[in-house]
């Protein structure tokens, strides 16, 4: 155990010691800001319509229901955000494995006191710690947007349970991509486009039929994740991440070998 | 081909980026994942000669392990996710529990005599859609209820056929018959079912002759709404002649008795303090300032209701009456009838009168005051004084409290349990504010508990109230400047100092 909080421990240090780790967080949080500040502003424009269309001044049952924080700034800034974790997490996991494998450093690394699955798991952990560091900057949008529209405490924890999942599900992916590279970028395109391929597969309704569309559904991130941030917390949605991530896991041990045996 | 990988790759992002991005899979978006795709199935076939060397003597020993594992795990985690779902385990997290239905709602979806189609009607931009669909999913765990989600601008022929008005609409058909939901909560889609299927009718008496509100009329100040309402819920509604009547008849499954402006015979009063007595169920609403014949049935039965009229500075000036003469209501007893109301699920009154529960006229009665005004509320014992748009000032010496406006009482004897309900104004039933915040509720809940149907109560809008607020500049900035701007320019600081140590060393 030790050994493999060693590896964490450096991993994070890499991190950190690079200009890298600070660039995705101060990405995450211009990003988030800009989101949810052009909704706000198209809001306020709504209100200020209804306000100047009601000769009497500002008057709540002017407004239509579904103008409302809820519906005009939370929810379209979470659809935006899980998109906006598919472009940036790829930054973060390109490294992990291919950095390891450019320096020539992955051959110290299998020779030291852990097993691969031990490696894979530590450059996980380290990830993951990152990752929920980078989710926290993001969600303060979030957050205001819930609280402000009244949508209590549990609805944000659904919320935040939902973007950790989703982030630590692209977070695996993103890895067992980098696992079978040795170039970042390559790691980090296929990251993204496994990432689109699975995040919605709506697109291919309109060509395959409702029938296989909902079969879609059912293995797409987009759809589980929205269940979070409407405030639902179900049991299916969090066993299909954790599938993910511990399919992602065996894909990157095998990403290992396969390497190893080239 | 191997080269072909990288930009297929981008291909497909960039075509799935445009989906993402507009919400339609376009030209560009077929064209661009169509090639990327071509690209990576090339780049995958040579790949795949790669693996057929790979998959030769020691390496397949080392590979072929992994590659079972990874399919094991694969098929583990969809066995897992698939028992989950099976399990239907799931935590509604939300501040109004939008998505928990109410009993009421589960017994008339479990016991639907035929499959129920809910098509929910809605344009894409609309988010409010999921929710309802998300609703409507729950309906189906519970029932026998087909869902079914359109486009609007593809299903041009249901609009017209049901005149569906606008997106976000449901339309419920049940043995040929359909109604169309507008505002699909829980509690309308409820109605909407109970209308289709008929439900089981009790019969209710109104009190009519001495001025009480007219359930025929359809005029703002009528109470038609609350008799449509009652019917869809089962009840079948008679009149009880109180200017003749000297007994309530034997059928009676209730009373209800709406705003009385004359007083009432005490040959009538007589006849429901009888009634009671025998078992009855009683839901009264007395506004202030009216002297009804009932005060003393009601004093009787353990509640005081004196003629004063609740004055809540906690109230602004609503409905161009002075502040405070109107209150809403926040606070509620814990009690079957205010089942899900909270401090959120706000009941708005219009000039009322206290109901206080007092005393208990058997030791096994139950007495309990319902519904409660701000702390900062007081008596004025001269109602039709206040007038006009001045806020009536407290005289020296007035006592602030909470005042009850809501009361209802259990009555058990040999005969048989009376139940009494008894609201210190009738306004809030009228057809112009029946359906303001929840006074539906309350009022639908009390006439449920008194007739004893406990499982009918429910919330009705079952949603939370939205909110409209904007934010102001300064709020807007705060937060820009706040977090916004200074948190990632901390964060940039940092990779600048980062980046500038590195080169140093």
């Amino acid at each position: 155990m030790k050994a493999l909080f060693a590896l964490v421990r450096k991993e994070l240090a890499v991190l950190f010691g690079s200009p890298m780790a600070y660039l995705v967080l101060a990405l995450v949080g211009l990003v988030t800001a800009l989101l949810f500040f052009d909704h706000l502003r198209v809001y306020n424009q709504i209100l200020f319509v209804y306000t100047s269309n009601a000769s009497g001044g500002f008057e709540l049952g002017t407004l239509p229901e579904r103008v409302n924080l809820e519906d005009q700034v939370f929810l379209p800034l979470m659809e935006q955000l899980g998109v906006t974790l598919i472009g940036i997490v790829p930054l973060v996991t390109m490294r992990v494995f291919a950095e390891e494998r450019a320096r020539g450093t992955e051959e110290i690394l299998m020779t030291s006191l852990l097993t691969p699955s031990q490696i894979v798991l530590g450059k996980f952990a380290a990830t993951f710690c990152f990752v929920t560091l980078m989710l926290t900057c993001s969600l303060v949008y979030p957050a205001a947007a819930v609280l402000r529209a009244g949508l209590g405490l549990p609805h944000l924890a659904a919320v935040a349970l939902g973007l950790f999942a989703l982030s630590l599900a692209l977070a695996a992916i993103g890895l067992a991509c980098s696992a079978f590279s040795a170039n970042q970028i390559m790691a980090a395109v296929s990251a993204y486009a496994v990432a689109f391929v699975i995040y919605d597969f709506g697109w291919l309704e309109p060509f395959l039929g409702a029938g296989a569309g909902k079969l879609l559904d059912a293995i797409s991130l987009q759809p589980r994740f929205v269940g979070f941030a409407e405030g639902i917390v179900s049991l299916a949605d969090l066993a299909y991440f954790a599938g993910i991530i511990g399919t992602a896991f065996a894909v990157a041990r095998l990403g290992l070998d396969v390497v190893r045996v080239r | 081909m191997q080269r072909l990988a990288l930009p297929g790759l981008i291909a497909v992002v960039f075509g799935l980026g445009s989906y993402y991005a507009t919400g339609e899979m376009g030209p560009f978006g077929i064209a661009n994942v169509a090639l990327g795709g071509g690209a990576l199935l090339l780049s995958g076939i040579a790949a795949a000669r790669r693996v057929h060397g790979l998959a030769e003597g020691a390496a397949r020993r080392i590979l072929l392990p992994r590659v079972a594992l990874c399919l094991a795990v694969l098929l583990g985690a969809i066995a897992i996710e698939r028992l989950a779902a099976h399990s239907e385990l799931h935590l509604d997290w939300t501040v109004d529990r939008r998505f928990e239905l109410f009993p009421a709602t589960k017994s008339a979806l479990r016991t639907l005599p035929s499959e129920l189609t809910a098509t929910l009607y809605h344009d894409r931009a609309d988010p409010r859609a999921r929710r309802t669909r998300m609703l409507l999913e729950e309906f189906a765990r519970v029932g026998s209820v087909r869902v079914r989600v359109r486009d609007l601008e593809e299903a041009q022929e249901d609009v017209e056929r049901f005149g569906i008005r606008g997106t976000n609409a449901v339309v419920l058909e049940l043995r040929g018959a359909y109604e169309i939901v507008d505002r699909p909560t829980e509690g309308e889609l409820l109605e909407a079912i109970l209308r289709l299927r008929g439900a089981p009718t009790r019969v209710l008496y109104a009190a009519v002759g001495e001025g009480e509100g007219d359930l025929e009329s359809v005029e703002a100040s009528g109470y038609s709404g609350l008799a449509s309402a009652l019917r869809t819920e089962g009840y079948e509604l008679r009149g009880l002649f109180t200017a003749t009547a000297d007994q309530v008849p034997e059928d009676a499954g209730g009373l209800l008795v709406i705003g009385a402006r004359r007083t009432l015979r005490p040959e009538a009063a007589g006849a429901v303090q009888r009634y009671l007595e025998r078992g009855g169920r009683l839901v009264a609403l007395i506004e202030p300032g009216v002297r009804s014949g009932l005060e003393g049935v009601i004093e009787h039965f353990g509640f005081a209701i004196p003629d004063a009229l609740v004055i809540d500075p906690a109230a602004g000036p609503v409905e161009g009456a002075p502040a405070g003469v109107n209150p809403v209501v926040a606070a509620y007893a814990s009690h079957p009838i205010t089942r899900g109301f909270s401090n959120r699920t706000l009941t708005f009154f219009l000039r009322a009168r206290p109901v206080e529960a007092v005393h208990k006229p058997e030791p096994d009665d139950e007495l309990v005051s319902l519904a409660f005004t701000s702390p900062r509320s007081w008596l004025n014992f001269d109602p039709a004084a206040v007038h006009g748009t001045s806020a009536p000032r407290p005289p020296p010496g007035t006592v602030f409290q909470r005042y009850p406006l809501v009361g209802a009482g259990r009555y058990p004897r040999p005969s048989g349990e009376a139940r009494i309900v008894v609201f210190g104004d009738a306004d809030f039933a009228t057809n112009q504010y029946l359906r303001s915040l929840y006074n539906l509720d309350l009022l639908m809940n009390a006439i449920h508990w008194a007739l004893a149907r406990e499982d009918a109560i429910t919330l009705r809008p079952k949603l939370l109230t939205p909110n409209q607020d904007p934010l102001t500049p300064q709020q807007t900035l705060g937060m820009l400047y706040g977090v916004g701007l200074l948190v990632p320019e901390l964060l940039l600081i940092g990779a600048a100092v980062t980046w500038l140590r590195r080169r140093g060393a």
